[in-house]
């Protein structure tokens, strides 16, 4: 995407997104951006310099970039709000809910340091709940990309989806993950791996640290593991879920509290199937901790690569009984 | 679209202006019958309703461009009640020029699947441009909604917003007054029903707001204070807005009386919300008819 990057180099979503956003606004002229004073975090200062008449930016006031937004999306525009996912999803949550859910308006909201992203700023910074919140809002899409590249995917499907978008993303680099075009639906889970003996079903970096996890885990044990990309966390693809619980092991891993997260999601479908299957979810505890960097707390709360790895094993134990 | 949208708003045509004043007054009368007569049927934020009631007559059936059998009209003005809870003084306004009949209103209010409640919804209603109820969102939206307009080069629209004083405790609010006159947004007009009571007594007494045309001048707005139960007033406040291409939003601070025109509901805090008796709801219309008649010299 920029000059001197190429695929295969790590790059942050938040990077592409704030480059990409200038592409839909060159494609549709009813783009429009937002900020609440963090374009630079945002990365979208390439729109705001392309497009000044196009870009607003109401200061460090949550509340009003999405209630503005809204307005904006009242008369026909299509409004890509900016800002970190804590605050969109907590201290803009009535304005998300009422403002943008309520009149099923085409607001995209776009919230980056989901997860434990920021755990060195501690947990006002960090947004471990949002899809809990924003995916109990009526009509609320909420995505969140495995691949440094699948957002420009996911922001290309926006201008034609209808209704309110939340998307969220960690800030960390990632590896990308699909080197051929492929097609990309919202709502279509994309099968990282293929396997039979179980599924990770992940979403953000997590998809990541499966793939390794499953590589690991294939030359050390011979299983072969699944890996479900769930960039749409909701509405979740049942399908994905219901031939992943069909494996007989399963783990849910995400970056966000583990009550109310992408476990949560897969759980309701899986225990709804009736389909017997060892489950786990793996994710944020229910408890808030102290100032630790993001990896740290990956690993302690075992869903980096050796905590995936670990936890399956523990299923794959008396395999063939 | 006629300036002043349908066939069924007061017209300037002709009239002398003490002519105009008692048409818009009789009409506002009517809209007082209605809600009274409502009020004794179900529970209604009463109280809100009657003080805004006048201000919100001027509006709906003298001063606003909308055409009720084109709710979408482009060139249509936007209104917005930022006061939710003044939903059925709004919609007995749209039902006079023409968007309902009462009789809509008085079947569907608060029914299954009803267009009316206690707080706008526009799921299936096209005359509610936004939903609203919650207190600090619709002003936000609207400045988004205003801002949006001048995106689209449509000079003609403006958008009202009707807000209470008791609202303005909502920090929400004080980001869209900030930013509403950064963007110098011309077309938007916020008009702050300041009756000086909430739900548990007086503003003052509660958390007091100070004087409010001020703190809308320190932030930068064009100002206009009237009171906001003379029609004369009113129709001078809106004849005499800024053009849409103000460089200032526009506030206009009208001074009103919570239960406005019925002696037992006047500045009390019970009649923020209730039912009336139809004991209750004669006594009041009686009181209503009376004052207008003791004007105007009977009809």
């Amino acid at each position: 995407m920029g000059a001197t990057q190429s695929f295969g180099d790590m790059v942050a979503v938040r990077d592409v997104a704030g480059k990409y956003i200038s592409k839909l606004g060159e494609k549709n002229d009813k783009v429009v951006v937002v900020n609440a004073d963090l374009s630079g975090t945002s990365r979208n200062k390439g729109f705001v310099e392309e497009f000044p008449d196009r870009s607003f930016n109401v200061g460090i006031a949550e509340q009003d970039l999405v209630s503005f937004s809204a307005g904006l999306a009242h008369e026909g525009f299509m409004p890509y709000a900016f800002t970190m996912a804590p605050f969109i999803s907590m201290r803009a949550c009535e304005q998300c809910r009422t403002d943008v859910a309520y009149g099923h308006l085409n607001v995209r909201l776009i919230g980056n340091y989901a997860g434990y992203s920021s755990g060195v700023s501690g947990a006002t910074h960090c947004a471990l709940e949002d899809c809990a919140i924003m995916g109990s809002m009526a009509g609320m899409t909420v995505l969140e990309p495995g691949d440094p590249y699948q957002i420009c995917k996911m922001l290309e499907a926006t201008l034609t989806w209808d209704g309110p978008v939340y998307i969220r993303s960690g800030i960390e680099a990632l590896k990308p993950i699909y080197p051929e075009d492929y097609d990309y639906r919202i709502g279509k889970a994309i099968i990282a791996r293929e396997g039979k003996d179980g599924a990770f079903i992940c979403s953000g970096i997590v998809v990541q640290f499966a793939l390794e996890a499953a590589e690991r885990l294939y030359a050390e044990t011979g299983a072969d593991i699944r890996v479900i990309d769930m960039h749409t966390i909701k509405p979740i693809d049942r399908e994905a879920v219901i031939a992943a619980a069909r494996t007989g092991r399963v783990i849910a891993a995400q970056d966000h509290n583990i009550i109310g997260g992408l476990g949560y999601y897969a759980a309701a479908v899986i225990a709804e199937s009736g389909i017997p299957t060892k489950f786990r979810i793996l994710g944020c505890p229910d408890h808030f901790v102290p100032i630790a960097t993001a990896p740290y707390l990956f690993h302690k709360n075992e869903y980096d690569t050796d905590g995936l790895v670990k936890n399956m094993e523990a299923m794959l134990e008396n395999r063939g009984e | 679209m006629p300036d002043n949208g349908s066939e069924n708003s007061v017209k300037k045509n002709g009239r002398s202006r003490e002519e105009l004043v008692r048409e818009l007054e009789k009409r506002a009368l009517e809209i007082r019958k209605n809600l009274l007569t409502l009020c004794s049927q179900q529970v209604i934020h009463i109280g809100g309703d009657l003080s805004v009631a006048d201000v919100m007559t001027v509006l709906w059936q003298y001063q606003i461009r909308y055409d009720t059998k084109n709710p979408k009209d482009e060139s249509r003005d936007r209104f917005i009640l930022s006061k939710g809870h003044a939903a059925a003084v709004t919609s007995f306004n749209q039902a006079a020029i023409g968007c309902y009949d009462n009789a809509d209103i008085f079947r569907e209010y608060a029914q299954d699947n009803g267009r009316f409640a206690m707080h706008s919804c526009n799921l299936i209603n096209p005359h509610v441009e936004v939903s609203t109820g919650s207190l600090g969102h619709g002003l936000p939206v609207a400045a988004g909604i205003a801002q949006a307009l001048k995106l689209k080069k449509n000079e003609t629209s403006r958008v009202y917003v009707v807000t209470g004083d008791g609202e303005h405790g909502e920090g929400s609010l004080w980001e869209a007054i900030m930013n509403a006159a950064h963007y110098k947004l011309g077309n938007l007009v916020c008009i702050v029903d300041c009756n000086g009571l909430g739900f548990d007594g007086t503003l003052k007494d509660i958390t007091g707001l100070g004087d409010i045309a001020d703190k809308y001048r320190i932030f930068g707005w064009n100002v206009t204070e009237v009171d906001g139960h003379e029609i004369d007033e009113l129709i001078d406040a809106f004849d005499h807005l800024p053009p849409t291409s103000f460089d200032k939003p526009t506030a206009l601070i009208c001074h009103t009386v919570k239960g406005h025109g019925v002696d037992f509901m006047e500045n009390q805090v019970k009649w923020h919300a209730g039912r009336l008796s139809e004991e209750n709801r004669d006594e009041a219309i009686r009181q209503l008819e009376d004052a207008f008649n003791r004007k105007w010299g009977g009809q």
